[in-house]
């Protein structure tokens, strides 16, 4: 027997003894937690003024899956006095129910108002939560950065990969959100969902790209989300947040939020301005 | 440089009109040497029978006395652990050089050789807070995978600790990974681990002598805040041509040694490769047909050392040396060509000259080099990152005994550095799109000493030192004054009390959010916002011979932190262009006690070490509005019992046991709703974390057994040496994690949009098992 047999066999060995199960359940007790105030507010050009405002709660308070809408209306912030202020404007977010069907998201403070289009200057938030503390927050809506252009390559094997381009602007600290969905836009997770900056950028082109992983009559949904920094920091705090949960190489952090205020809240006050762009694989 | 030889001058002069005062003094003074292959031995004791008086050698097995002289002859004496002790009766008329050998101890081969140092000379030295491992404790003592690693044995010491399990990192009193000096013959090491922290660097067959300092540094030392592990290689075999090796789990080594010349020349190299390549290439290749195969990314490290010296005459030795390493990632697949590799060079030319039986001197020239590339291609793109550290450094230190109660050191030292933190290169191969980031940056380091160990009484004696260090880089200047004092006052012969101050720089920073050391961690020098980080520490101990056989150490140490570096929340430290904008400070302060009680002696050796400690940072402007917390290696107990049994010439038994209250980890104390969670996710929440560190996971223990069988044939010896890592099997944790539960199993899709968890659960991951080994290791 020759050492090459030697070694594969004490290789199958630690391999056998690290398939052991060594992931366990245990018990632990966290520290008290208080609850706080979240907020999660979109300025969309054309549509209605809405927010959610719920409050946050103990990571392990049960969830009760047989009978869930009692348990979201206890998170639901109800009876507060929400506003939004833009130019010589004031909207009075009443508390109510509603939800956008074309993103499937819910809101418990909304108006009729629509949010202009082509705004330049900025909007205010104010929240006066019932027991009388105060959130604001502070936002612009930023120009859609259209996407340029789309090539959709294939290989040898007949499958596609999509590459999509975007012109930066030089003069400017941009930010962007890109999301690809495959199928649907609304119904399936995205493949790709990421922040990104143009600090790296030499000459001012973007290239969003995937692998070769598509068929011929698959549809596309690509979109590019101009996000201002903060935007840019609260997603990147999430993201980081969720992801540190299960990495111990990764380092975890608090929510990075631009809601200020004597509540302690946490969330997102922003303007959204998007292009998406439907391609079907040929 | 000229006021330090002015100082020295002086100091000569002192000792001159000691000397003329009193006609009736010699200096003896020269080398000890293992008489089997000439390897100069760093520690051994030298004595005057007649007068007492007495020293140890120095780091490269120079010593010198200076007694009185009470007759035409005076008698040397020699000792150190695992040799025979020598006498040797010379001529007093005159300063004298004599160097000298030892025999290996035959007589005495059931014992197992613990340290350098004998028992005595560890209570009596001036030195406090440090710890010495000799290869062969490493080598007997179980190893994880077999792999010999004198890291993770010296973090069965007392006041050293992992980090993490099966790491090599070294937190010491305290302080943070990047926070201790490594040298390898005097050259720095920057990333001192293979396969991300589980393995250090070190090849044990090339090395001779390791020794961690985790206080009370001697003034020769700085550029680092917690410890100093100062590794010295074998210089090689001046006698004889010889050979040693070994065939592990997961490598294999081989050192080859001999003359170049007999008595003045010889050489060193040592080789080490894993073969874990080796081995899934072939799986690989069984599976080439199978389209359900998932390829087995190749990944190997491996090590080279060689040394060679030259003995110029009398008076001179000159030593090059030099280290390679590299791991080696790669994954090719039809979509990506991905290699990772990564390693340090290092590099060591010393010229030693004895200038005469009371001046010698050392003068080295070191290269260091970290490095770390990764490349990837996709059809029609290519990325490459990578950062590079680089020092071409150059010392001199002169030893200098004027008279019997003092021997100076003193030396300077200038360290260029040069860095390229971060060099990112991406983009199309049309040149379309195009992507960068990086920056190089230079320094410069330096630094001048000098320190004396005065016996002021019989009783007290004393290290006193001055360091001052400097550095600029990017129009920053520092200079930094380091005091070091060491005390020992002698209450009885056996029985030492001990105290020390020292007060160290750090000018070069670790940029890594990560618990563990990774091989993507970058270096960064001080700049106008990053100012140096520093430690003053205090210690007190006392050190007590308990019979010929027990060493008992208590030390008590209280540590403040200045100028600390962490992150921001969510810092980017990749790829980023201003990473000084990610830094964010404060300081901290650690204290702590630490007990051992040492077995040097007889068949059963070994010792039993216990900690106590606590550790605080705080004060830093983006965390926690600035309120301390402790880091996540803040350890309150530790507990560490190494036990090493010969049981005849043939077989020794080893076992050690580890107990350690749980690390701390940042668990998050709340969770959001939120609608748009980027990544997409089944569950429209997210975490939300409080304060740090603030969640104690299980505690920590473990034990590990050995046995090393030996074997002598004709050619050589060789031996068996098998290690249960781990034995009863504990499942340890190495990380927690929070899990969302649900009433039904979806399989490896997970749960679909929409899905709600009836619960979350928390998760314990454990890294090891149970883990036995094999190494078969030979020597001739």
């Amino acid at each position: 027997m020759n050492i090459k047999y030697i070694s594969a066999a004490l290789l199958i060995i630690i391999i056998s003894l690290s398939a052991c199960n060594l992931e366990k359940q245990i018990e632990i007790v966290l520290p008290a937690y208080e609850s706080q105030p979240v907020v999660e507010c979109y300025l969309e050009p054309g549509k209605a003024f809405r927010l959610l405002l719920s409050k946050s709660n103990s990571y392990f308070d049960p969830i009760p899956s047989d009978d869930l809408l009692p348990y979201l209306e206890a998170l639901l912030i109800s009876n507060a006095d929400v506003r939004i202020r833009y130019g010589s404007e004031e909207v009075i977010l009443n508390n109510q129910v509603t939800v956008d069907f074309e993103t499937g998201k819910f809101y418990n403070y909304s108006a009729s108002a629509i949010v202009p289009e082509n705004f330049s200057d900025g909007f205010e938030l104010e929240i006066i939560l019932p027991d009388g503390k105060l959130i604001t927050a502070n936002t612009k809506l930023l120009p859609v950065v259209p996407i340029d252009s789309i090539s959709i390559e294939k290989n040898a094997n007949n499958k596609a990969r999509c590459l999509v381009y975007i012109k930066d602007s030089p003069d400017e600290e941009n930010y962007y959100r890109r999301m690809l969905h495959n199928g649907s836009f609304l119904d399936s997770f995205p493949q790709q969902d990421f922040i990104t900056d143009d600090k790296l950028i030499e000459n001012n082109i973007f290239v969003f790209g995937t692998g070769y992983n598509y068929d011929p009559g698959d549809t596309l949904y690509n979109t590019i989300f101009h996000i201002d920094k903060e935007y840019s920091d609260f997603l990147t705090s999430i993201q980081g947040a969720i992801s540190s949960n299960g990495n111990p190489f990764a380092q975890p952090g608090v929510i990075i939020t631009n809601l200020k205020g004597n509540a302690n809240a946490i969330g997102i006050f922003t303007g959204l301005s998007y292009d998406r762009v439907m391609s079907v694989i040929p | 440089m000229s006021k330090l030889y002015s100082l020295l001058f002086l100091l000569a002069c002192l000792g001159s009109t000691f000397t003329v005062t009193a006609q009736n003094r010699i200096s003896i003074s020269g080398i000890v040497r293992d008489a089997s292959n000439g390897e100069t031995l760093i520690g051994a004791s030298v004595g005057i029978v007649e007068t007492g008086a007495g020293t140890i050698t120095n780091e490269y097995g120079f010593f010198t006395i200076n007694t009185e002289r009470k007759s035409d002859s005076i008698t040397v004496e020699v000792s150190y652990i695992g040799f025979l002790p020598t006498t040797r009766r010379i001529s007093a008329e005159k300063d004298i050089k004599l160097d000298l050998t030892l025999g290996n101890n035959d007589q005495l081969l059931e014992e197992v050789v613990i340290t350098g140092n004998t028992v005595r000379e560890a209570v009596q030295s001036t030195q406090m807070s440090v710890e010495n491992i000799s290869m062969l404790e490493a080598k007997v003592l179980p190893a994880f995978f077999g792999e010999v690693d004198i890291i993770k044995t010296l973090q069965l010491k007392p006041g050293i600790s992992s980090g993490s399990e099966g790491s090599s990192g070294l937190f010491v009193r305290g302080g943070s990974n990047d926070q201790n000096l490594i040298v390898l013959d005097e050259a720095l090491v920057y990333n001192a681990n293979h396969l991300f922290g589980l393995f250090s660097v070190f090849n044990s067959d090339a090395i001779k002598d390791v020794k961690i300092y985790k206080g009370g540094f001697p003034a020769q030392y700085s550029g680092r805040l917690s410890s100093v592990l100062d590794v010295r290689l074998k210089e090689g075999n001046n006698q004889k041509f010889s050979g040693s090796g070994g065939i592990g789990l997961i490598s294999s080594r081989l050192t080859l040694e001999g003359p170049i010349q007999k008595n003045k020349s010889s050489f060193i190299v040592s080789g080490r490769r894993t073969y874990i390549d080796l081995i899934t290439n072939q799986i690989n290749k069984a599976n080439e047909d199978n389209p359900d195969f998932n390829k087995i990314p190749g990944y190997n490290f491996y090590d080279l050392n060689t040394k060679v010296n030259f003995k110029l005459g009398e008076k001179d030795v000159l030593y090059l040396s030099g280290y390679f390493g590299r791991d080696v990632f790669g994954f090719n697949s039809d979509l990506f060509n991905f290699d990772f590799n990564w390693g340090n060079t290092t590099g060591t030319a010393r010229w030693n000259h004895i200038y005469n039986s009371r001046w010698f001197s050392n003068t080295t020239v070191t290269f260091s080099d970290y490095q770390y590339n990764i490349s990837n291609s996709i059809t029609g793109f290519k990325f490459s990152v990578g950062s590079n550290i680089k020092d071409i450094n150059l010392k001199h230190d002169i030893y200098f005994s004027p008279n019997p109660n003092h021997e100076v050191k003193a030396g300077i030292s200038g360290t260029h550095h040069r860095f390229v933190v971060g060099r990112l290169k991406a983009g199309s191969d049309d040149g379309l799109v195009s992507f960068s980031a990086g920056q190089d940056l230079t320094a410069v380091e330096y630094g001048a000493y000098i320190s004396d160990d005065w016996q002021i009484t019989p009783a007290l004696k004393a290290h006193v030192g001055m360091r001052l260090s400097g550095f600029s880089s990017d129009g920053a200047n520092y200079l930094s004054p380091e005091p070091r004092l060491a005390l020992r006052y002698l209450l009885t012969e056996k029985l030492a009390i001990k105290a020390s101050y020292a007060r160290m720089s750090q000018f070069v920073h670790l940029v890594s959010n990560s618990a563990i050391s990774l091989p993507t961690d970058v270096w960064y020098p001080s700049t106008k916002n990053v100012k140096p980080q520093t430690s003053d520490q205090v210690a007190l101990g006392w050190s007590w011979e308990l019979g010929k056989d027990f060493v008992f150490t208590n030390e008590y140490y209280y540590k403040w932190l200045g100028n600390q570096i962490d992150f921001k929340d969510h810092a980017q430290l990749f790829a980023n262009n201003n990473l000084e904008g990610e830094f964010t400070f404060g300081n901290g302060f650690a204290y702590g006690t630490e007990l051992s009680i040492e077995k040097n002696f007889g068949r059963l050796t070994g010792w039993i070490g216990y900690t106590l400690a606590l550790i605080k940072r705080g004060n830093f402007a983006d965390i926690m509005g600035g309120r301390f917390f402790s880091p996540r290696h803040d350890r309150r107990h530790d507990v560490s019992v190494v036990a090493m049994y010969e049981v005849n010439r043939w077989l020794t038994v080893t076992a050690t046991w580890v107990y350690g209250s749980g690390d701390l980890t940042w668990l998050p104390g709340g969770r959001g709703l939120f609608q748009d969670i980027p990544g997409g996710t089944s569950t429209p929440v997210f975490p939300i974390y409080g304060d740090r560190n603030t969640f104690r996971v299980p505690d920590y223990h473990r034990m590990d057994v050995g046995i090393v069988i030996k074997f002598f044939p004709k050619w050589g010896e060789n031996d068996l040496t098998i290690s249960v890592y781990n034995v009863y099997d504990r499942r340890n944790a190495y990380f927690l994690y929070l899990e969302p539960q649900y009433s039904q199993d979806f399989g490896e899709d997970g749960p679909p949009p929409g899905a709600v968890p009836n619960g979350i659960a928390a998760k314990q991951v454990s890294l090891f098992p149970i883990l036995p080994s094999f190494t078969w290791n030979f020597k001739f």
